[in-house]
């Protein structure tokens, strides 16, 4: 056993507590974990594994949610091609967005982003509002209707997001010891030096970039059909701000870290949404300390407490 | 003629910004998210001196004073920690600000907007070239070049902004020579936080007053910041006014495309020239 283990124990813990308590309310909070970890899992192969730090990813999540909205509601697609799709759209974005903005790198790439997702922002609430129906949204997204299981119950469906959230730690864990993520994470070490010995590093930049919209865009259709809702706000920026801060708080380029992220951003909001009005910047305070004196987050602490209680022993 | 005053005035107002702004960038290399809240910070700062005092210059002054004193103690708590790590932290701590002085905010005033008045001096409007323009417009215009030349002034010719220059090129040569940088950077950010409140202060009575205004107007001054060149303060007063005047005649000839049009400028730079569209080589601050 090693800190990694310890941390998937975790996860594993977190995320099974529906099987444990099944007539808890507990169900409901644990669904939007597993759909906000599918986003911020995707999220890290970016800023934590590939070294960039992106503010435009709410716009991938935004428009996978538009998209399955439209396309099951106005289309009368079944829910499992229009779930492909978001993830389809939510990539194809990303692969957009990516041609303009890995010309610059570092805070540049951060502004860009963050202005080309703005620029989304405003066209669905202005230009598109045929299409999105403007501030208010659409409203009774479906869920799947799948063997004639009644997703409509939350305890049904967390099973088909539980299904859905291993795939994806899988294909990230993938992608992670692939050549790929090795090749990026090279990237990040030293871009100049990883072009010397050959690496094409944009168009690396831009596959990750790529697959990462995906994660965004299917988990995204997945938000809208849990809540039943599709709105603007997923496209704001904060929504960007929302996802930087899971990953960073659980931990940066760790395959777990992201998931104890949103699961501490989702018990927070459950939690001190019920006590106070201000969570949301209590949640900035914890976020300034955290950056501060732990920048490698939940993930990283484990790892220190680990080496104490292990000492000599391999991590 | 209005819209010429209405564009110069906002352009002034955003080069209030996206001086304070480059200023930092230029000294302590962080794009500072925050602004916008400080800026946000110094309307209501302003609001609530003018409530107590009933003087429009009260506010006028307290504000950037207030925020300055809050820049400083952000500055000197969170940011000074982590200047040796990657530059990303520095960025998403500023960040974090926005979500703390955004909740602040919401605490003490509430949501509901807020009004402000311009001061009795400037508070009709003045016959020009056969339109009519209120006066408290050309007070912004005034007072906005005012400043700008105030701050020329200190950067190129007094002694803090020769240490500001040399400290933004070479810290560690300027720290060898016994200046004390770490106090020049708290500084710079302070007086940065300072300028961002004073906008907020002379734009109370433009605007109503409201939670969401600090996000409007940084995404602006980004632009006009980026457009100018990152550290140049000559090319942010060049790009505000710029933005100032795109911004006034978008609103009276394509009002829906305003937005638009100042997103795919700023986009349109930073993918084809990064470093601004009036940069000179080796020019700091």
């Amino acid at each position: 056993m090693n800190a990694q283990r310890l941390m998937a124990l975790i996860v594993a813990i977190v995320i099974s507590v529906p099987l444990m308590f099944p007539e808890g309310h507990s169900i409901g909070m644990v669904n939007a974990i597993l759909i906000w970890s599918i986003f911020a899992i995707g999220f890290d192969l970016v800023f934590g594994v590939a070294g960039m730090l992106s503010f435009g990813h709410a716009a991938f999540f935004g428009v996978g949610a538009y998209t399955l909205s439209l396309l099951t509601m106005r289309m009368g697609w079944d829910f499992l091609p229009a779930l492909g799709a978001a993830g389809v759209i939510g990539g194809a974005l990303a692969l957009v967005f990516s041609y303009f903005a890995i010309r610059v790198s570092g805070l540049f790439f951060a502004l860009l982003t963050l202005a080309l997702s703005q620029l989304i922002y405003i066209m669905a609430g202005t230009k598109l509002r045929m299409l999105t129906g403007g501030v208010d949204g659409i409203a009774g997204v479906p869920r799947p209707d799948l063997f004639g299981i009644d997703f409509y119950d939350d305890g049904n469906y967390y099973f088909f997001l539980l299904a859905l959230f291993v795939l994806a730690l899988l294909i990230s864990g993938l992608i992670r010891i692939s050549p790929l993520g090795q090749a990026l994470k090279a990237i990040k070490s030293n871009e100049v030096r990883a072009e010397q010995i050959g690496f094409n590093v944009q168009r690396l930049q831009r596959s990750v970039f790529t697959i990462s919209g995906i994660y965004a865009g299917v988990s995204g259709g997945l938000l809208a059909s849990l809540i039943f809702y599709v709105g603007p706000q997923m496209l704001h920026w904060s929504t960007s701000g929302d996802v930087v801060i899971m990953v960073l708080l659980g931990g940066m380029g760790t395959l777990f870290g992201p998931i104890l992220g949103v699961a501490i951003f989702e018990i927070m909001r459950e939690w001190l949404s019920t006590q106070t009005s201000h969570w949301y910047g209590i949640l900035g305070l914890i976020f300034i300390i955290s950056t501060i004196g732990m920048p490698k987050g939940i993930a990283g602490l484990i790892q220190q407490l680990w080496n104490r209680i292990m000492p000599g022993g391999k991590s | 003629m209005s819209t010429i005053v209405i564009g110069l005035s906002m352009g002034m107002l955003l080069f209030l910004l996206a001086a304070g702004l480059t200023l930092i960038f230029g000294m302590l290399r962080v794009i500072n998210f925050a602004h916008g809240s400080l800026y946000m910070l110094g309307a209501y700062l302003a609001f609530q001196m003018v409530n107590v005092t009933g003087n429009f210059w009260a506010g006028l002054v307290a504000a950037p004073i207030i925020a300055a004193a809050i820049g400083a103690l952000m500055e000197r708590v969170a940011l000074r920690p982590v200047y040796n790590r990657d530059h990303v932290y520095q960025l998403l701590l500023t960040f974090g600000f926005i979500l703390v002085l955004d909740e602040a905010v919401r605490i003490i005033w509430g949501l509901e907007y807020k009004q402000m008045y311009p001061p009795e001096l400037f508070a009709g409007a003045i016959e020009m070239f056969g339109s009519s323009v209120p006066s408290y417009r050309l007070f912004i215009i005034g007072f906005g070049a005012a400043v700008s030349a105030a701050l020329f002034f200190i950067l190129d010719r007094s002694r803090y902004g020769m240490i500001i220059r040399a400290a933004s090129g070479d810290p560690e040569m300027v720290r060898t020579l016994g200046i004390n940088v770490s106090l020049v950077r708290t500084g710079v950010f302070s007086f940065g936080a300072g300028l961002a409140a004073l906008g907020g202060a002379v734009a109370g009575p433009l605007f109503p007053i409201e939670l969401g205004m600090g996000f409007n107007i940084i995404i602006d001054s980004f632009i006009v910041v980026i457009i100018g060149g990152l550290g140049n303060i000559r090319g942010a007063v060049l790009a505000a006014l710029l933005i100032g005047m795109t911004r006034a005649l978008g609103y009276s000839y394509a009002p829906s495309w305003v937005d638009f049009l100042t997103f795919i400028l700023l986009i349109g730079t930073l993918i084809l020239r990064p470093e601004g569209l009036f940069s000179r080589k080796g020019r700091t601050a």
